[in-house]
């Protein structure tokens, strides 16, 4: 119940008397500024999360040169081309004595551009480009949007002439992903099961180790692990040593499964437990088919992860051929002239993928942030 | 079983002393059975990893080399390199700025994306997906972005007259480009945020509102108390992340000039990798790795101990 001596004790009570009516047009403005500022402030920000993103789409649709327009353009413009006895020829405006006129330029040739009316293309009209101050041909352009970019720059690798396409690349970050997937659900379920529903002494001390492995950084066991894997294993340059760790589950996603896990009625495993069940049956036959939904989550975080993955692949592959997609476009930025369109194609194609995932599993997304983040 | 015979270790609760009968040999058996794959690579990529790189952080040790001891003198070293000091720096000041403020911003988007308004459903996937573009090409689209001469930023600070600054190419403005990148994809926190504001018991906010509270009261003495659990966790996990942060800054150095510009996106752990796998210095680069993990101890627990009076946990 309202306090009338409280501050909060609206207009409208404390001014009975007042028209209800205007009461609630004002109520209606002042709602409709709060939502509009909302909108408002909401989409200021998030043109900081929405802008960088487009900017690599619409600059992997650029041809080479609108690459370099200034100042940029938001859509990506091409040359208007007419084709002449089977060659294609960019179009501009040229001034002359009747006016401007839509020649082609057969080619251009230090300041001095080569034309053809299309009309006449037997007619070749040299003109100098620049006359005094004034330029006297403008290149007509049109939106066009270069798809040629994506193949151009899946065919191409990061080095080209070494026979390893962006095509390889992205074959070998799927297949790496796909086998740390199944490692990492073949391995951390049962430890998780153990951790959250078997009793047995020394359980709460281990757990508490491998908790306590989250925080122990890479770095430390990164050079023994590399000496292991590169010299003694001799496993350099494959993808073994990026697989293998995942078959020997880690504290993330053990902690994430044993979370679940624990939610799932201990009476059912009782009531198998008294039916004779092992352990490994109820674990295989009634904890794992209820877990489907925390089994999407590992296996969506653990696709995110081995495609984002860097460091492991830039300490362990070393030829073009064994590249990820996340090694290659690095190898192709690191590159003297960087070919801007084709990187943005390249990491559009790199993208494309999660951003496909996260719109089929959206709610597995979320709810994975969700308890990853939040731990109790 | 009895209180009295619970036992305590580093202020954990140990359960009671275990009595071997039958049934616990058994329990135990199937126990480890079951924790198998943990325990082997625990014990293969941990634990022996872990001893190794400390032997290692007392010995010369050029790769191809038999590591040779020599006490001390890698630790003495460093204390005494430049660079690693640099690498330090470079490295504080991400943790100490970048983290709190994208906790804070973070923060801020989650509260306007917990607004009731249409189209929030849209909104809140648009502040997420950059989250999940993978850092490699984020990084590299931020360096196409924040191009000094034809970088889109730098043409709409034209606009307004601003004269862009050179960005990845200038030192004082690499790091606070790192920043803006960091906080392109801070949707995952957002989400944290987002869920820990909805968890938020509406009868706690209209009692206040009741009371005569304020939004901006509403928010210091309910919303942010009750999310403090998230900001600690965030900020442990952010500290720690950021410590190692290590491949943006090798994507803007290009792979051959790591650091560029001028040293200034050196990071501990890009110089960590420099000195293992370019330098070959592997006794050094150990002595790195555990110098880090001891500053990461120390400040996580020092977080918590810190936190205690700051964070509300309910129920």
């Amino acid at each position: 119940m309202m306090n009338p001596a409280s501050p909060l004790t609206s207009n409208r009570s404390r001014q009975p008397e007042h028209d209800p009516r205007r009461d609630r047009t004002a109520h209606k403005i002042r709602s409709l500024f709060i939502s509009t500022l909302s909108h408002g402030l909401i989409i200021f920000v998030g043109m900081f999360f929405a802008v960088p993103f487009l900017w690599m789409l619409l600059t992997s649709f650029k041809s080479d040169k609108d690459v370099f327009h200034t100042p940029p353009r938001w859509l990506p413009h091409d040359a208007v081309r007419v084709e002449i006895n089977g060659e294609e020829y960019p179009i501009y405006n040229v001034k002359t004595e009747d006016g401007v006129k839509q020649y082609a330029a057969l080619k251009i040739e230090s300041g001095v551009a080569y034309f053809v009316d299309p009309a006449y293309p037997d007619v070749v009209i040299p003109t100098k480009l620049q006359q005094g101050t004034e330029r006297v041909a403008e290149l007509v352009e049109e939106v066009s949007f270069r798809w040629q970019n994506f193949p151009d720059a899946m065919n191409r690798g990061s080095r080209p002439g070494v026979g390893a396409s962006f095509w390889v690349y992205f074959r070998n970050s799927l297949v790496i992903a796909f086998f740390m997937i199944v490692g990492t659900l073949v391995s951390n379920t049962p430890v998780a099961y153990a951790f959250a529903r078997l009793k047995f002494p020394g359980r709460d001390v281990l757990f508490v180790i491998i908790l306590a492995t989250m925080m122990l950084p890479f770095q430390v066991t990164m050079i023994p692990v590399y000496l292991l894997f590169n010299d003694t294993l001799g496993w350099g340059d494959t993808f073994l040593p990026l697989i293998v760790p995942a078959f020997f589950a880690n504290a993330w996603d053990v902690f994430l499964l044993r979370q679940f896990f624990r939610t799932i009625p201990e009476e059912m495993c009782d009531a198998a437990r008294v039916d004779g069940a092992s352990e490994w049956q109820i674990f295989t036959q009634i904890v794992l088919p209820l877990s489907t939904p925390v089994l999407a989550t590992i296996t969506v975080f653990t696709f995110l992860y081995a495609w984002n993955d860097f460091t492991g692949p830039l300490l362990f592959l070393n030829s073009p051929r064994n590249f990820t997609m996340a090694l290659g476009l690095q190898d192709f930025q690191g590159q003297n002239i960087i070919i801007w369109n084709q990187l943005m194609a390249a990491a559009t194609v790199f993208t494309l993928p999660i951003i496909i995932a996260f719109f089929f599993a959206q709610k597995t997304f979320i709810q994975g942030i969700k308890l990853t983040g939040s731990k109790e | 079983m009895e209180n009295s015979t619970e036992r305590k270790f580093l202020g954990f609760k140990l359960p009671p002393k275990t009595v071997w009968t039958k049934r616990a040999k058994s329990d135990l058996r199937t126990g480890l059975l079951f924790l198998s794959p943990w325990l082997i690579g625990f014990f293969a990529f941990t634990l022996y990893p872990m001893v190794v790189s400390f032997y290692y952080s007392f010995t010369i040790y050029h790769s191809k080399r038999a590591p040779e001891w020599v006490g001390f003198q890698n630790y003495t070293e460093l204390f005494a390199d430049d660079k690693f000091w640099l690498s330090l720096n470079n490295t504080l000041y991400m943790v100490a700025i970048a983290v709190p403020l994208g906790l804070f911003a973070s923060f801020l988007c989650a509260l306007l994306l917990n607004l009731k308004v249409r189209g929030q459903a849209f909104y809140r996937v648009v502040y997420f997906l950059p989250s999940i573009v993978p850092t490699v090409a984020g990084t590299i689209l931020f360096l196409w972005l924040l191009n000094p001469q034809v970088g889109l930023v730098n043409t709409v600070l034209g606009i307004f007259g601003i004269d862009g600054p050179n960005w990845m190419a200038d030192p004082n403005w690499s790091k606070p480009a790192l920043i803006l990148l960091g906080m392109w994809g801070m949707g995952g926190t957002i989400i944290i945020y987002l869920s820990g504001l909805q968890d938020v018991p509406q009868s706690l906010i209209e009692a206040a509102e009741l009371d005569g509270a304020n939004w901006f009261q509403r928010l210091w003495h309910i919303t942010i108390p009750m999310v403090s659990p998230i900001t600690l966790f965030n900020l442990i996990t952010g500290m720690i992340g950021m410590f190692q942060y290590f491949a943006q800054a090798y994507v803007v150095g290009g792979g051959d000039s790591l650091g560029r510009p001028l040293n200034s996106t050196l990071f501990y752990s890009v110089y960590l990798y420099q000195n293992a796998f370019l330098y070959l210095k592997m006794g050094y680069a150990s002595a790195m790795a555990w110098i880090l993990f001891i500053i990461i101890l120390i400040l996580t627990l020092l977080l918590l101990k810190v936190s205690d009076r700051f964070t509300y946990y309910s129920g």
